[in-house]
């Protein structure tokens, strides 16, 4: 009995380090659909092309791991950019749905093109942490997955600060929650879509590489993974809601950890999207979205 | 109007239906032979090696002069594509490699999971103009899962026989290991190789060798964490670890093994593994690894042609790559025996030809030694081959040689 209690513990706590990933990756789509009400399927690519780029230091010039992450934050912002440029600007107004096709489009040809280029075979991604646990009692912590919990919560508290601290945090409620009257106050949207972007992009870039540190291996699955995961975490956490988001992401992690080890690998999927389902049927406001009027 | 037909024409052409010149084969010199393995996807580093070496095979023959055929030298030609090792893209190349680029045979493919699908699609029943199937020449060298070949007449293997290599290896193990008495299994449970390698080739040799199976755990050929996994293969505490995961995977469990502190004193990996792609991911990870496979660099011949295939072509030679080089030298031997005439107009009479030269082939000489191709009427495997089994195991950040059959030795 005791040793089944610990297995849970063991477990949970694994979750939600690894959860800390769904978290942060949710928060990225949170952002683009509580500032522009539209869902960007091309983030996880974004986030994937960013670590890419981040190799190129790495494999060409041997480069140390801080060049490798500005790298892939700075690659993530360019390829963000460019999905901006080509899948939201141009786009009339009315077309609601043309931003998910488009971004659809972009999240294939991102996908193929890192594809072609690399042939899809598995690139070994560094671990600045090396390949040892940490023992706290009967428990073993991966350091890797201790930092990207407490990264992530760096991230969130800069992510609380800049929005409910600075002018374009404020910008960025005010067309969260009125987009007409916020340009009408002076504040220009567009030019806060290209900052969402670049802001998003940015914490995508950082956390696809803290993402590929862990793996050990980078393949051109992991977009498909990220967008798959991003989209259940802000749906269980409630679209646009950035704390939904991190609740959500933690408790996905625990969900799928407990289902590996209580059940095998083929409930963990099964299960991760039974509770979709269960919160799109039962909650499907999430568990901290506004219900709808 | 007269420009959209023109268009049509053109655009039909470039989408790859353009028909094979009337010209071709004897008349141009040539003689067309084909080859599809995965070369994108986690399992590319297998199919590349594959495509390297059987193209030091073809740059051989041809600077040789060619193969004879019809008392004159034509030189190989080989169309080479990319199946992914998805079935779907597999049934789409085998069907361009048969009709589009009219080839003789072809080589691959790398993945059981394509092959099965890809076997199915061929003629059953020889000879039965009723059976629609496609009449269509494979000669594998990597798709593994034991009774492939049975599915038609048309496929045929040079691959391992894992059942026996798994039976040899345990009984090597516990002559030299006695004490070792429990094993922990990991598999991929979406990964048609390694299902059937546990199920059908491991599990009976454990099970035979009297070893006590203390759990078996799953994975996704694609999957990135194997916490939970490692820390149930802890709990075990098992003498052997036995790994049916391919090396991405591999690679990633075995690191989470040594953060976890899973403390084996044996570990026996699948046969895939056995290849310069695990040395280099892994690491100091999988020192100690043993493997049955049916390759080394352990004569002077062997280690001439991996050194020349990674020169050339960046190849790893393997149990999986090699065969593609022992294939194509195998066939230019038939195809010179058998006299084809190499025209369009043939094929269909060329590649049966060559089909039942293959069945009645017996033995021809593979790398290391003979290796003996089984007939139709094999009540086993039938289109299958027997040959030399060698156990290698990782250490020093080299495969060493465990264990070679006695006449390997004496080489």
């Amino acid at each position: 009995m005791a040793e089944t209690l610990l297995d849970i513990i063991q477990q949970s706590i694994n979750g939600l380090m690894y959860g800390a990933f769904y978290a942060l990756i949710g928060i990225g789509f949170t952002l683009f659909f509580g500032v522009m009400k539209k869902f960007n399927l091309a983030y996880g690519p974004t986030i994937m092309a960013g670590i890419y780029l981040g190799l190129i230091p790495l494999y060409r010039w041997k480069a140390p791991m801080w060049v490798v992450f500005v790298t892939c934050v700075a690659g993530a912002v360019v390829v963000g950019f460019i999905v901006e440029l080509a899948c939201f600007r141009y786009l009339r107004k009315g077309h609601e749905l043309a931003p998910l096709m488009t971004t659809v489009g972009m999240l294939i040809l991102i996908q193929e093109t890192v594809v072609i280029v690399t042939h899809a075979a598995p690139y070994e991604y560094p671990n600045i942490f090396g390949d040892e646990s940490l023992e706290v009692g009967p428990f073993l912590i991966r350091p890797d997955y201790l930092a990207i919990l407490i990264s992530g919560l760096v991230f969130v508290v800069l992510l609380y600060l800049l929005v409910q601290r600075t002018a374009f945090g404020r910008a960025m409620r005010a067309i969260a929650e009125n987009p007409a009257v916020a340009q009408l106050l002076g504040v220009s949207v567009s030019r806060m879509n290209r900052l969402t972007f670049a802001l998003t992009s940015a914490l995508g870039g950082a956390t696809g590489y803290l993402v590929a540190m862990t793996f050990g291996a980078l393949q051109p699955g992991i977009a498909s993974w990220m967008t798959i995961k991003g989209l259940v975490v802000i749906v269980i956490g409630g679209l646009g809601s950035i704390p939904g988001a991190i609740c959500a992401g933690l408790l996905l992690g625990v969900v799928e950890f407990q289902a590996l080890w209580f059940l095998g690998v083929g409930y963990r999927d099964i299960l991760a999207y039974l509770l979709l389902f269960a919160f799109l049927v039962l909650r499907p406001s999430g568990l901290m979205g506004r219900p709808a009027t | 109007m007269k420009k959209i037909v023109v268009s049509s024409v053109t655009l039909f052409w470039l989408l790859g239906f353009a028909p094979g010149g009337a010209g071709a084969f004897q008349e141009e010199g040539t003689l067309r032979i084909g080859g599809m393995w995965a070369l994108s996807g986690p399992a590319a580093y297998i199919g590349s090696s594959s495509k390297g070496l059987s193209a030091l095979a073809v740059d051989e023959i041809n600077e040789a002069g060619g193969v004879m055929v019809q008392g004159k030298r034509v030189k190989i030609v080989q169309s080479v594509y990319d199946d992914a090792c998805k079935a779907e893209e597999g049934l789409t190349v085998v069907r361009r490699l048969a009709d589009s680029d009219k080839v003789l045979f072809s080589l691959g493919p790398t993945c059981s999971s394509v092959a099965e699908p890809v076997f199915g699609i061929l003629q059953k029943r020889l000879g039965d103009a009723t059976d629609t199937g496609l009449q269509f020449l494979f000669f594998t060298d990597t798709a593994i899962k034991f009774g492939l070949a049975k599915i038609s007449p048309w496929a045929f293997r040079n691959v391992g026989n894992e059942p026996a290599m798994f039976d040899l290896a345990f009984k090597l193990v516990k002559e030299k290991y006695p004490e070792l008495k429990t094993v922990a299994v990991a598999y991929e449970s979406d990964f048609a190789h390694s299902v059937s390698t546990w199920k059908g080739a491991t599990e009976p040799a454990v099970k035979k060798y009297g070893y006590e199976v203390l759990d078996v755990v799953e994975w996704r050929f694609e999957d990135t964490e194997f916490g939970a996994q490692a820390a149930k293969l802890r709990k075990t505490n098992a003498d052997i670890l036995v790994m049916m995961t391919h090396t991405f995977t591999t690679c990633g469990a075995v690191k989470e093994f040594k953060r976890q502190r899973v403390k084996a004193k044996l570990m026996v990996g699948i046969t895939s593994a056995a290849s310069t792609e695990t040395l280099v991911g892994c690491g100091q990870a999988v020192e100690g690894l043993i493997i049955p496979t049916n390759f080394a660099a352990i004569s002077p011949k062997a280690k001439a042609l991996a050194d020349k295939a990674w020169a050339k072509y960046k190849a790893d030679s393997n149990l999986h790559s090699v065969p593609a080089y022992e294939n194509v030298h195998a066939i230019r031997g038939i195809v010179e025996k058998v006299g084809i005439k190499n025209e369009p107009a043939t094929l269909l009479e060329d590649r049966r030809k060559v089909r039942d030269a293959l069945a009645g082939l017996g033995t021809f000489q593979g790398v290391l030694g003979p290796i003996k191709m089984n007939g139709d009427d094999d009540p086993v495997k039938p289109r299958d081959v027997d040959k030399a089994i060698i156990l290698v195991q990782a250490k020093g950040g080299q495969w060493t040689v465990f264990w070679q059959p006695p006449e390997l030795e004496k080489k």
